[in-house]
């Protein structure tokens, strides 16, 4: 059955638009109509994230996040979820290298509510900000934190290849979640002076999307958040700036209680924005994307020494991209082997390239990727906030599966050649301790 | 206005605050009603159109119990459902992942105790290629040896990583611990060690041979249909598929031991501790559900429900703790054998280790509180505008309609039911949903597991009085 280069006619924009707009005080407005379903997403980008973050004070981006759900002006403790939830909304908010996000879905006749929400915290965060609640979200930071990475197996694998692909002092050298020394060493000052530099409609992209009124949205956006002082004191971002390749191999070998032994590692790839980070993203899709993958074809299915093995990608606009793979070996399967596959099987792709099938593939998974990012209201707001703040075009965001699907298998093959070798990686080996190998996990013992 | 201190006074002195907005008039909305029909092969079809979901999401529902997986072989439903995409009689395991990814589709196949389930998405635009692959591999899936020893190797290599993983560790423990140990409910879903061992490709087709018929499977298929016609392109694919008539299986009654105690999972050195604390209670049949699903939400449904409000935004404890009621098995009244099934209801998350002790002493004062007080007007009216006004959001893909849908039929009840739930949920007041919530939490009668440190977390909760405490290794 012969199937079309794409799936959808208009290469998943599916005859969307977006409108743009900006206020006086500098907030950009990106809307976008879609009256299919009675509902629209509210969503806002504050252009700051864990590269702004300063030595001493790591993960206090994404504590200050925690700290915009404890009140503002007008809205009391935790008012901002019970209004939010109540409404029949939900909510959330998320803090990474490059960015802040703030994110409600509402039921479409509550929009008005997550705008005057949203604009509340904005202005006047620092009057209801106190002590008491920077003390327990430090907490409940740090609870989150355990949970996440420390108290699960390889949990900080992703940490550690992160410390090796950018070297100390660079900006994107630790994670978003910060450590637990500096989250203790946080003080309420720095959370007030971290909102003063950051926090200002300038540097924000608010988007709205769904069944809206473009009019009666704009009104009220200029309502809410148009008497909010813009403000210049951020100063540029440490630069990102680092040669294309790591220039030599880098290794750690890390020994603890880990079910099995692992692989992983971490290639510095082309900066997101570019069509080299499309075509690395398509390469890492031919290589270890999905099951009929090249890795997962060999390690998984052929030599059997994998449990699972996959590629995945980490696109940075501010700092080279992170191709991160990740293979846990089978039985009593040595890394050595598992690597000397995995060589086998970059050396092979670096020489071909991708086969026609593979490109193929790779190119249909990716447009369905998209298709379901652009499936709900609050998944076409965040990428329209994605490409506003970071490459400074919303529109861009639906036209993206356009420009996946407009890649050669020669710009696939190029730009393996020149990341995907062993000399541009940081490698992490995990090592299983011997101590508890005696003890049978189904066996009870009174104490 | 670098100066930062001006600018927090400008701020305040320049905003201009307006009074909180009230909502415009609510826009009617309701989960969609499948269109319900049958191919000729007994293959039963629910089908829904949603436009603008250019990812479509197929859903197949196979009756097959995991109670009725041969004696010592747990988890040969798993294996069965993931060889199904292991090769075909038109491809090999190799060429049938290429084609299922050139649709730009996923694949995922899963067994669990009400039966097996499989999943597709994929662009509108290549739906009928993709739904001659589902086809193929519900028709005519080869089993060949190599592959399904391959996936048994493969599913024995994943146990440790699941024992390993806190909340795997105590899902387990917790139902060993709550289910007669001749349960099938007691053991892990996908098998342990020694019986995953004793699978082969015997075992497997013998299983499929056993229960994969289109006259005991529904098919779900929700998305943007606009320009496809559905009814051939089923009628094409799965509509080959062909097996006896289904003959109805009869489960035992879930029954449970919910005496007060505490299995603690050894972990010496965790940083955490990870709680389960649970029971069974009734299905989705059962009159009491949606004041349940009400009075559950209110105890422990999100960050502002009361287990919350205390545990994370009042003491740090943890990154949140959440209360739930998850059907396990189900069944119609009218079935054979009647009303079988249950619910799991549980509260979970997990607390640091230092703070273990502190954390229960709360949760418990909790469910006191609760019981002895009763929910307010306020918090279930906010329950009730929060469950009933997400639904449209909730619902926004086809892949959330199609898996309330399987789900539906898997627990045997009508086709409207999710749309009526929203209906009684509205109508349900605060001293209903108080009852509902306190007979399914009550204090005394909850089996709590903690996978953590027993060094340090022992004693503490020995001194609680929330029962016997037991310590196994981790």
């Amino acid at each position: 059955m012969p199937m079309g280069h794409t799936a959808t006619e208009k290469a998943g924009s599916g005859g969307l638009t977006a409108t743009e707009h900006r206020l006086a005080n500098g907030l950009r407005v990106v809307l976008s109509e879609d009256h299919l379903t009675p509902v629209a997403a509210v969503c806002l980008w504050y252009d700051v994230g864990s590269r702004h973050e300063v030595k001493g004070r790591t993960g206090l981006a994404h504590l200050f996040e925690h700290l915009m759900f404890q009140g503002s002006a007008q809205v009391k403790g935790n008012g901002h979820f019970e209004l939010v939830q109540g409404a029949g909304g939900s909510l959330n908010g998320t803090t990474s290298f490059e960015r802040t996000n703030y994110f409600e879905t509402m039921p479409a006749h509550e929009l008005e509510l997550a705008l005057w929400l949203e604009a509340d915290r904005m202005g006047s965060l620092l009057t209801a900000l106190d002590e008491e609640s920077l003390e327990n979200q430090r907490d409940v930071v740090k609870n989150e934190r355990r949970q996440r990475y420390d108290n699960v197996p390889y949990g900080t694998a992703f940490e550690k290849l992160t410390a090796m692909a950018y070297p100390e002092g660079h900006p994107y050298h630790h994670t978003p979640i910060g450590s637990m020394a500096d989250l203790d060493a946080a003080s309420l000052e720095d959370a007030r002076a971290f909102f003063r530099t950051y926090y200002a409609p300038n540097n924000a992209v608010l988007s709205v999307v769904g069944d809206i009124d473009p009019e009666q949205t704009l009104a009220w956006v200029e309502k809410y958040f148009g008497s909010i002082p813009s403000h210049d004191g951020k100063q540029p971002p440490r630069s990102g700036a680092l040669p294309d390749t790591l220039g030599g191999q880098l290794r750690e070998v890390v020994e603890e209680e880990v079910p099995s032994r692992a692989l992983m590692s971490a290639y510095r790839l082309p900066h997101d924005g570019t069509r080299e980070a499309d075509a690395a993203d398509l390469a890492l899709t031919v290589l270890g994307g999905g099951e009929s993958s090249r890795l997962y074809n060999r390690l998984v299915r052929r030599d059997r020494s994998a449990v699972a093995a996959g590629f995945g990608l980490l696109r940075l606009a501010g700092a080279p991209s992170l191709g991160w793979l990740d293979v846990k070996t089978s039985g009593g399967v040595e890394v050595a082997d598992i690597e000397s596959a995995v060589d086998e099987e970059l050396a092979r792709f670096a020489a071909e390239g991708p086969t026609p099938e593979e490109m193929e593939r790779a190119q249909a998974q990716l447009e369905r990727e998209w298709l379901d990012r652009l499936a709900t209201v609050s998944g076409r707001a965040d990428e329209l906030c994605r490409y506003a703040v970071l490459f400074g075009d919303p529109q861009l965001a639906l036209t993206a599966v356009g420009r996946v699907l407009d890649i050669t298998p020669e710009e696939v093959h190029a730009v393996a050649q020149a990341r995907l070798r062993p000399d541009n990686r940081a490698v992490l080996v995990y090592e299983p301790t011997a101590a508890d190998e005696s003890a049978d996990n189904d066996e009870e013992a009174d104490r | 206005m670098s100066d930062a201190t001006t600018r927090e006074d400008l701020a305040m002195s320049e905003m201009t605050f307006h009074p909180q907005p009230r909502g415009g008039a609510p826009k009617p909305w309701a989960f969609p009603a499948p269109e319900r029909g049958a191919l000729p092969n007994g293959l039963t079809v629910l089908r829904s159109h949603r436009p603008g979901q250019q990812v479509v999401a197929v859903e197949v529902d196979i009756v097959a119990p995991l109670e009725s997986e041969p004696e010592g072989l747990d988890g040969v439903a798993t294996i069965m459902a993931r060889a199904l995409s292991e090769g075909t009689d038109r491809h090999d395991a190799e060429e049938f992942a290429a084609e299922l990814e050139r649709c730009g589709a996923t694949l995922d196949a899963h067994a669990d105790h009400p039966g097996v389930r499989v999943s597709l998405e994929v662009p509108a635009s290549r739906l009928s290629h993709a739904l001659g692959l589902l086809a193929d591999a519900l028709r005519a899936p080869a089993f060949p040896e190599g592959e399904v020893e391959r996936l048994v190797r493969n599913r024995l290599d994943e146990i440790p990583h699941e024992l390993a993983n806190p909340g795997r560790r105590a899902a387990m423990a917790l139902s060993k611990e709550l289910f007669p140990a001749s349960s099938r409910m007691s053991r892990p879903r996908q098998g342990t060690e020694e019986t995953v061992g004793r699978i082969d490709a015997a075992a497997v087709r013998a299983f499929y041979a056993a229960h994969v018929r289109p006259a005991a499977a529904t098919v779900v298929i929700v998305g943007d249909f606009t320009g496809i016609d559905v009814a051939a392109a089923l009628a094409d694919t799965l509509g080959a598929w062909q097996g006896s008539a289904a003959e109805p299986v009869a489960v035992a009654p879930i029954t449970a031991d919910d005496t007060g105690r505490v299995v603690i999972v050894d972990r010496p050195g965790a940083v955490q501790t990870q709680l389960l604390i649970g029971r069974i209670g009734a299905d989705r049949h059962d009159r009491q559900w949606p004041a349940q699903v009400l009075g559950t939400y209110c105890l422990g449904g999100t960050l502002t429900s009361r287990l919350d409000r205390v545990l994370r935004e009042e003491k740090g404890y943890t990154y949140g703790v959440r209360a739930f009621g998850q059907v396990l098995r189900s069944s119609a009244p009218d079935a054979p054998g009647g009303s079988t099934g249950a619910s799991m209801l549980a509260i979970s998350g997990s607390v640091d280790t230092e703070s273990t002790g502190p954390a229960l002493d709360d949760l418990w004062k909790v469910l006191r509180t609760l019981a002895a007080e009763g929910l307010t007007d306020a918090e279930r009216d906010v329950a009730v505008q929060n469950l009933v006004g997400v639904a449209p959001l909730k619902y926004e893909t086809a892949a959330a309609v199609a898996g309330t849908l399987a789900d539906q039929v898997e627990q045997h009840l009508p086709d409207d039911y999710q749309a009526q739930l929203y209906a009684r949920l509205a109508e349900t007041g605060t001293v209903e949903a108080t009852a509902a919530v306190v007979s399914a939490f009550p204090a005394d009668r909850l089996v709590t597991v903690l996978v953590g440190d027993a060094a340090q977390i022992a004693e503490p909760v020995r001194a609680l009085g929330i029962g016997e405490v037991t310590v196994v290794s981790g």
